[in-house]
């Protein structure tokens, strides 16, 4: 089994005959993800890369199971169509619209989480099950089947280090790409504590970033609660202060959130700290006895 | 789009919220109509005014003359005061801080309260944590009747008085899509609870549905000649440093990454310049553009690593400036990802070379700019 999704996890497309919706779920088609149904209002009857379009969450499930669902919503739309879809009872859903609006981010998480959906994002690149189930924008030859879970902010640097794992001959159980935040819903805690449960994953991954204090929360879960090895690897040694890099939450303020203070907390939490991805890569191997 | 005092203040009289009346004062004949005694206060968005001597007492029209000839014009921290607000001074029997904020990784609003309020709260956060509240005021639900309670307990004041100011707060935060909504000091005066400050800082991803408040603040702080407000029209965030490697990537994390191998490889970056993860060729184009606009920039590697982002539209917006505008400095391209052997076709057909390994890429430019540089 791996995290959150698997071989049989029916997904649903959000947005699906948007530009990027429709490039995305043909990508997910072809790695094999069993997308059944999409959502656009108005568009209701179309067909779409060959799945079905539906006007309403309500009416795609009647005609199919669905599992998970995946939003390519503008963000302006982002707020209806994700209550649409919790009050519909996706029990998953992933978000990988960026520059929604703080109030709506909050409505959004608060109302998921009184109804028991998990959310995945705002600004994910979403989660990889190699192999298996690719939810998410992913370039599937970046990674390969495996026993690594990995957890990143960044979407662009979980394909980084998948690259990196995969040619050195290491495969993934899972690979989660949050969103570079500064608001979430599933965070690096949760993600570690899903792996820990995983008895497919053996070696947990966290990639993390300046700015915030996510990561010495994982720090702080992982000193109490995780059996299996940790490898962690913080981008942004070399950041300057004062500076917004790219996330809105990748930021140092003074001397918070610097990677010096994010390694010194997984450091102390018995993980094992990686410079660059190679070097996780190699320290992974070492775990392994290889 | 943070905001000046006076903003503040105009949007919580609109929520409710009790403010001393005032005036904008920009000219020396305005002050004909302030009634003395007043306190004249610099109009600047920097933290710390009152510490640096930017509020003044006046009892009589002669030293509000003063005040106001040494204020306008002066800078607080770097920042020129162009404009000063006038305001009815206030009886105050005790002074308390209240502030709605979202912090980074939260799923609720988080209130925040002292009963020992103008100083700064990071202040009594270390000499006096125990006057210091918070509670979770949850999107949906909004304030309940208890939180008011609480917070009426907390400053021994009247259920009525902090239910006006709390609701008054709450509002303004939700009507005008802010981000933070700071009174400090909130004051205890004869007539009740009054704000003698205001913070408010907005959500710039709200603009689309708040352009109209957003346009009139816009107005009215170009009409005191304050600090232009920026509205950016792409997804480019640019630092510039102060290497010579020129640095373009369309993810944060890994642009971070390479931030740090060219580091860890001797060399310095000139530049962060992150293009977002849904991107187009025009934005592809102008980072090069924003990027070579920096003088100090020796060559220049672009770190590619599409999702989202389509590397065929990326080598289209690399060729098209190389064809228009031409390429003064070396580039070191890593490409790889979504409709990467289409990008790559683009690349070679137009005599670019494309890495797909990023040490090596890394390495690359490095050997073009020279260590320690």
């Amino acid at each position: 089994m791996a995290v959150l999704v698997n071989r049989d996890t029916n997904v649903l497309v959000l947005g699906i005959t948007g530009r990027s919706g429709r490039l995305q779920t043909k990508v997910m088609l072809d790695y094999g993800t069993k997308v059944v149904a999409g959502v656009t209002p108005g568009r209701g009857g179309q067909v779409a890369e060959g799945v079905p379009v539906y006007d309403f969450v309500a009416e795609a499930l009647k005609e199919h199971r669905i599992d998970a669902a995946i939003s390519f919503v503008p963000a302006r739309s982002a707020k209806d169509s994700s209550f649409e879809a919790i009050d519909s009872g996706i029990k998953f859903l992933v978000l990988t619209m960026e520059e929604i609006p703080d109030h709506d981010v909050l409505e959004i998480l608060s109302y998921a989480k009184a109804k028991g959906t998990t959310v995945l994002g705002p600004g994910a690149a979403g989660i990889i099950s190699p192999g298996k189930c690719k939810l998410g924008a992913h370039p599937p030859r970046m990674f390969t089947e495996g026993n690594v879970g990995v957890v990143s902010k960044s979407g662009a640097l979980s394909y980084e280090v998948g690259k990196t794992l995969t040619e050195a001959g290491i495969g993934q159980s899972t690979v989660i790409a949050l969103g570079g935040g500064p608001l979430w819903g599933l965070t690096q805690r949760d993600a570690v504590r899903l792996f820990q449960e995983d008895p497919e994953t053996k070696v947990i991954l966290l990639l993390g970033e300046i700015g915030g204090t996510t990561e010495e929360e994982a720090a702080e879960f992982i000193a109490q609660n995780v059996t299996k090895p940790v490898v962690a690897l913080i981008v942004g040694r070399a950041a300057p202060e004062g500076k917004s890099l790219g996330h809105a939450g990748a930021i140092i303020q003074g001397n918070r959130g610097t990677a010096q203070s994010k390694i010194a907390a997984l450091s102390r939490a018995g993980a094992k700290i990686a410079t660059t991805p190679k070097e996780a890569a190699q320290i992974i191997k070492e775990i392994r006895g290889e | 789009m943070k905001l000046y005092e006076f903003q503040g203040k105009e949007l919580f009289r609109e929520a409710g919220i009790p403010v001393p009346h005032g005036r904008l004062i920009t000219k020396e004949e305005e002050l004909r109509l302030v009634e003395f005694p007043a306190v004249l206060k610099a109009q600047v968005l920097v933290g710390g005014r009152g510490k640096a001597g930017g509020i003044k007492i006046c009892k009589t029209p002669e030293e509000g003359r003063e005040a106001f000839k040494s204020l306008l014009g002066a800078s607080i921290k770097g920042e020129k005061i162009c404009a000063l607000l006038a305001e009815e001074t206030a009886d105050i029997k005790r002074e308390f801080y209240l502030s709605i904020t979202i912090p980074s990784g939260s799923k609720s609003f988080l209130l925040m309260g002292s009963a020992t309020g103008g100083v700064e709260i990071e202040q009594v956060a270390q000499s006096a944590p125990e006057a210091l509240f918070s509670l979770l005021i949850d999107p949906i639900v909004g304030v309940m009747d208890y939180q008011v309670r609480y917070v009426a307990k907390r400053f021994a004041c009247e259920v009525e008085e902090a239910r006006k100011v709390l609701t008054g707060l709450y509002r303004a935060l939700r009507e005008y899509d802010a981000t933070l909504v700071e009174i400090n000091p909130l004051a205890e005066t004869p007539k009740g609870l009054l704000a003698l400050d205001a913070k408010v800082v907005l959500d710039d991803k709200a603009r689309w549905r708040r352009s109209e408040l957003f346009e009139r603040l816009a107005e009215q702080q170009a009409a005191i000649g304050g600090q232009a407000v920026n509205i950016s029209t792409d997804t480019i965030t640019y630092v510039p440093l102060d290497g010579t490697v020129g640095l373009i990537s369309d993810g944060a994390g890994t642009g971070m990454l390479t931030l740090d191998l060219i580091s860890d490889a001797g060399a310095k970056a000139a530049c962060f310049c992150e293009m977002g993860g849904l991107t187009s060729p025009e934005v592809m184009y102008s980072a090069l553009e924003r990027t070579l606009n920096n003088k100090n920039v020796k060559a220049i590697i672009v770190v590619l690593i599409g999702g989202f982002n389509r590397m065929d539209e990326m080598a289209e917006g690399i060729v098209r400036y190389q064809k228009e505008k031409g390429l003064p400095v070396p580039i070191v391209v890593r490409m790889c990802g979504t409709m990467e052997e289409e990008g790559k076709r683009i690349m070679r057909e137009a005599n670019l070379k494309t890495y797909d390994d990023l040490y090596e890429a890394v390495r690359e430019v490095v050997a073009l700019t020279g260590r320690n540089s």
